[in-house]
């Protein structure tokens, strides 16, 4: 047998770095650059080999029958097929390209679902998208290379393979977007810099607990992509953050000399205990990937649920793993389980997998009969319910997600509100807000339980398009109109500089505080400190108590009034000297005026009435600003406590700013412009229409499954399934929003569904009448039969 | 697909036997014998004859016929049970049978909501016209009907008794999936035996023989 594609590539790849071995045994890696003196018999030599290889690509794969999987002490391989010396200064992260190469088909498997971005396996059914959220200009579009209803192409948004690396890489598996090809590395894009994101296999099939995540998601906000697998599956440790990197960094200029603090080239120290002594580590891999592995980018929780009282799905309970339905053979085209599948996708290998197949049986598009039963599924009796359910209901209308509500309930996703990633900083979003369950027809014109989420974005219409406007344009034109916070955070974080206040700035606002959070913005406590006025106020919090930040004193008594001057004087040093400060910080206290005068405290009478209690504020043109303007302090008492991000007067703000073309701000449904009179209208149409992809867990048994309780759980007059309401939700903060019913989604008539609904409250009834005729009917024939049966026998004579 | 084909051919095969009854009874009552009973005599009979079955003349010799029978074997308020049967039973066969054959989904919406309540119009009015026209058809009651009426008479009352037994049934809380699934099968079938049971018995009772 001739040797394999990849054997041939890897030959000729490893005549190629004798001249990056030698810079390397000398401690510094260098650039590399193909000899010309192979590349002529490597090109015939490839070309020779390429024909073999086809066939060969199979054979690689093939199983030998046995059941167990072979034990995974293997040479680590870089991205140049180098094989990796951990001992070595410098060693380069771990490819898994060439490291899996000698025996799985990279290329075949970077076709699978999970890395292809164009799969016809999601062409057709729509899945989650991803969701491009900004909070700060309350954006949350959904983006898809899919062709599916309502999302947004990524190139139509101007987002590049590089930019959707970086906002979704975070819970991709490598490969797809994370692996360009050539034309797509733009100047723009720091691909050389980074590294391109290989498929993580690991990052599925690594049975070790020491497989993280939340590293990996580091690492990518890092744009340490190709380091990113090797510090995820905890095979070293990896320092250095590439985004910090000037971009005519690559990986051959090694570390940074110069700068050991902020621009450190990112670096890989290997843990050797987990190599031999011939270098080959043991990675604990899995054939089948467990249930962590796929939680890990695909969990969903209802919000604001305990974990506590989180239910799993009945097949997990059962001790089913997800790829025992979900599962897919070395091309990685994975089995979503939807009926139809195999209608979509010819292709793939295995088309059964579906509720009915395991649960019922049915015969395989290849005319296959398929008996049930498959892992123990239990045949379902459905006791009572009319054949029609099923003709006209998937099976997880019923069976999958939660149960129907007076309102759709809000969903979090683990790839829309960045779920599962921990660390100090809380990665999480409230934003978008995902609903569910709502019910709509599928492809086999079956009711489903789906997801749904409104897009939410600021757009330009132009011959009646709206296309959105990238978050970052936004910015520039709002400024600090989506900002409100930062007038608050500017005094805060000056205020931290304060030690003598001994305890949390805070601003004190009704019946809230606002303290600083990590990220920057303001996190809000109930206050319940002294505050009569009402007005913004600011205060130190010690132990959940609150104080004021300059207590009460005499400013006459010149004994009584030295400490507090003096804490004054610290306040308004760390004021003054706080970034973008718009003036000089002062404080008016009764008849007085402290302000910093050449560095000391000066205190002077003031002619505006007398303030009862200390007022900070910036001095401006002579006059005293509060810090906090009363539109920010108004918009940031209005989105305490909530999700969303904006409020209707921010919308009309930011509208004015973006200039005279017709811009609109869509959310919750709705479409928000500005009028004449520089009001806001507003208006439903496509733009702010929802999107909505299938549900499909997690999986209730039947006794928790939706019409337990009988007909009525669906069928009455004020059923939740067909009278539930869906409300538009997004971040903007708004009463004016799309709201309809849940039946509206499915294409019924809703008073058909209220009167068919009614009709059940006199079913019992009709079932008796219908049950007293048939027995009279029954009866009746019963003796007609006797009879002619007598007369048959001669029994009975007929009458004249 | 299958029903749908067997209930054509069941039409047209009730269609084609019952006229070509009357073909030949026409033919015999114009002393003609069975040798002139062709095909193309048969095609020129049915043409003439369908043709003024649409007439404005023959729908209200139809009403006269049907008003004078009911009146004969359903006097005063007994009527009504059969006006309601008949009213019943030709709802549940257009809808069912519309449904069935031309809606892949099958019935939905007001349509079913109708095929419920003239559900049990006609299980109501079924049994009562068993109760009071029953005797005259029992298979010891030798002067009133003939036997090919009371055997169309009680496979009427057979079918119609299956067809609410199956609704019934898969209005119960007794019966699991494949049960649900055989309803349907036994609903359709059973009704369409009696709808074709309806029309031999109606053809043989109330059409009049044709002149010669």
């Amino acid at each position: 047998m001739g040797l394999s594609q990849a054997e041939a590539i890897a030959s000729l790849r490893s005549q190629r770095p004798f001249l990056s071995h030698s810079l390397r045994a000398a401690g510094r890696p260098g650039r590399r650059h193909p000899q010309p003196l192979f590349l002529v018999p490597s090109i015939i030599l490839l070309a020779v080999f390429s024909l073999a290889a086809i066939g060969s690509s199979a054979e690689k794969q093939k199983w030998d029958g046995s059941r167990i999987s072979p034990v995974h002490q293997i040479p680590l391989k870089d991205e140049f097929d180098q094989p990796i010396v951990p001992a070595e200064s410098n060693p380069l992260p771990f490819s898994a390209r060439y490291t899996c190469a000698p025996c799985h088909d990279y290329a075949v498997i970077r076709q699978g679902l999970h890395f292809a971005a164009n799969s016809p396996a999601l062409a057709a059914r729509p899945g989650e998208p991803w969701v491009w959220v900004d909070e700060r200009t309350g954006t949350q579009i959904p983006v898809s290379s899919h062709p599916w209803k309502g999302v947004w192409d990524p190139a139509r948004l101007g987002l590049s393979d590089w930019d959707l690396t970086l906002l979704f890489g975070r819970h991709m598996p490598g490969g797809g977007a994370g692996e360009p090809g050539d034309k797509d590395m733009t100047a723009e894009s720091r691909w050389s810099v980074s590294g391109k994101l290989e498929i993580n296999c690991l990052g599925c099939h690594n049975a070790s607990r020491r497989q993280n995540p939340s590293e990996w998601a580091k690492q990518i906000l890092r744009e340490n992509f190709r380091w990113a697998a090797t510090a995820a599956a905890g095979l070293g440790e990896v320092g250095g953050i590439s985004s910090r990197l000037r971009p005519t960094w690559d990986i051959f200029d090694g570390p940074n000399p110069d700068d050991s603090e902020w621009a450190v080239a990112p670096s890989v120290k290997y843990d050797r205990t987990q190599f031999d002594s011939k270098h080959r580590a043991f990675l604990d891999l899995s054939y089948k990937p467990d249930d962590a592995r796929c939680l890990a980018c695909h969990s969903t929780s209802a919000e604001r649920m305990r974990k506590f009282d989180f239910e799993e799905d009945v097949h997990t309970a059962a001790g089913i793993k997800c790829v025992s339905c979900h599962g897919h053979d070395v091309t990685h085209a994975m089995v979503r389980g939807y009926e139809g599948e195999a209608r979509d996708n010819p292709a793939l290998p295995a088309e059964d997998f579906t509720c009915r197949a395991c649960h019922l049986g049915s015969v395989s598009s290849r005319g296959e009969k398929i008996a049930p039963g498959r892992l123990g599924a239990p045949y379902p009796l459905h006791k009572g319910f009319p054949a029609v359910h099923f003709d006209r209901l998937a099976c997880t209308v019923c069976h999958s997600g939660p149960m129907p509500a007076k309102e759709a309930s809000r969903v979090r996703t683990s790839r829309a509100n960045r779920l599962g990633i921990f660390g100090v900083a809380d990665w999480s979003t409230a934003l978008p807000a995902i609903q569910e369950p709502v019910y709509i027809r599928d492809g086999n014109n079956k009711l489903a339980p789906n997801r749904l989420m409104w897009p939410a974005f600021w757009g330009e219409v132009k011959d009646g398009r709206t296309t959105p406007i990238p978050p970052d344009k936004v910015l520039a034109a709002a400024g600090d109109i989506l900002f409100p916070e930062k007038a608050a955070t500017r005094v805060l974080a000056a205020l931290f500089n304060v030690a003598e206040l001994d305890g949390t700035p805070v601003l004190a606002m009704g019946a809230s505080a606002y303290e600083m959070n990590a990220d920057g913005g303001l996190t809000a406590t109930p206050f319940d400190g002294e505050n009569p006025e009402g007005r913004p106020a600011w205060a130190v919090c010690k132990d959940g108590r609150f104080a004021p930040l300059v207590p009460a004193f005499d400013p006459t008594n010149v004994d009584s009034s030295a400490d507090p001057e003096a804490r004054i004087q610290k306040i308004l040093e760390a004021l003054n000297a706080a970034d973008g400060a718009p003036g000089k910080a002062a404080l008016a206290y009764r008849d007085f005026l402290y302000q910093l005068i050449d560095g000391g405290l000066d205190k002077s009478e003031r002619k505006d009435p007398a303030a009862a209690r200390p007022l900070f504020g910036w001095l401006k043109d002579g006059k005293l600003a509060p810090f906090v303007p009363e539109a920010e302090a108004r918009t940031i008492a209005a989105l305490a406590g909530t999700d969303q991000t904006l409020t209707e007067a921010q919308v009309a703000e930011v509208l004015k700013a973006l200039g005279p073309a017709d811009h609109v701000y869509v959310s919750g449904g709705v479409i928000f412009r500005l009028s004449a009179k520089g009001t806001l209208s507003s208006e439903t149409g496509g733009a702010a229409a929802p999107i909505a992809w299938p549900l499909a867990h997690e999986v209730r048994p039947a006794r928790r499954a939706l019409g337990v309780n009988g007909c009525t759980d669906c069928h009455s007059a004020g059923s939740d399934f067909f009278f539930g309401r869906v409300r538009g939700a997004g971040p903007l903060k708004t009463e004016t929003v799309t709201t309809r019913s849940a039946s509206s989604y499915m294409g019924l008539v809703k008073p058909y569904q209220f009167l068919f609904g009614l009709s059940f409250t006199a079913r019992p009834a009709f079932k008796w009448f219908l049950g007293v005729c048939a027995a009279l009917i029954g009866s009746l024939l019963l003796i007609v039969g006797l009879i002619a049966l007598g007369r048959f026998a001669g029994l009975i004579e007929k009458r004249s | 697909m299958l029903f749908t084909l067997i209930t054509v051919l069941a039409f047209a095969g009730v269609f084609f036997r019952q006229t070509r009854l009357h073909y030949a009874e026409a033919n015999a009552r114009s002393g003609k014998g069975p040798e002139a009973a062709t095909p193309s005599g048969y095609g020129a009979w049915l043409g003439s004859h369908l043709k003024s079955a649409f007439s404005k003349a023959a729908a209200l010799k139809s009403w006269s016929i049907l008003a004078d029978w009911t009146k004969d074997h359903d006097p005063s308020w007994t009527g009504w049970i059969f006006a309601g049967f008949g009213l019943s039973l030709a709802y549940l066969a257009a809808s069912g049978f519309f449904y069935a054959i031309f809606i892949p989904r099958g019935m939905s919406g007001f349509p079913l909501l109708g095929h419920m309540g003239f559900g049990g119009l006609f299980a109501l009015t079924l049994a009562a016209l068993l109760l009071w026209r029953g005797r005259a058809y029992a298979p010891d009651n030798g002067e009133v009907e003939t036997f090919e009426r009371k055997i169309l008479f009680w496979a009427l009352a057979f079918f119609g008794f299956v067809l609410i037994v199956s609704a019934l049934g898969s209005m119960l809380p007794l019966f699991v999936f494949d049960a649900q699934r055989t309803f349907i099968g036994v609903h359709r079938y059973a009704a369409l035996g009696l709808v074709l049971t309806a029309i031999v018995f109606v053809d043989m009772t109330l059409v009049p023989s044709p002149k010669a």
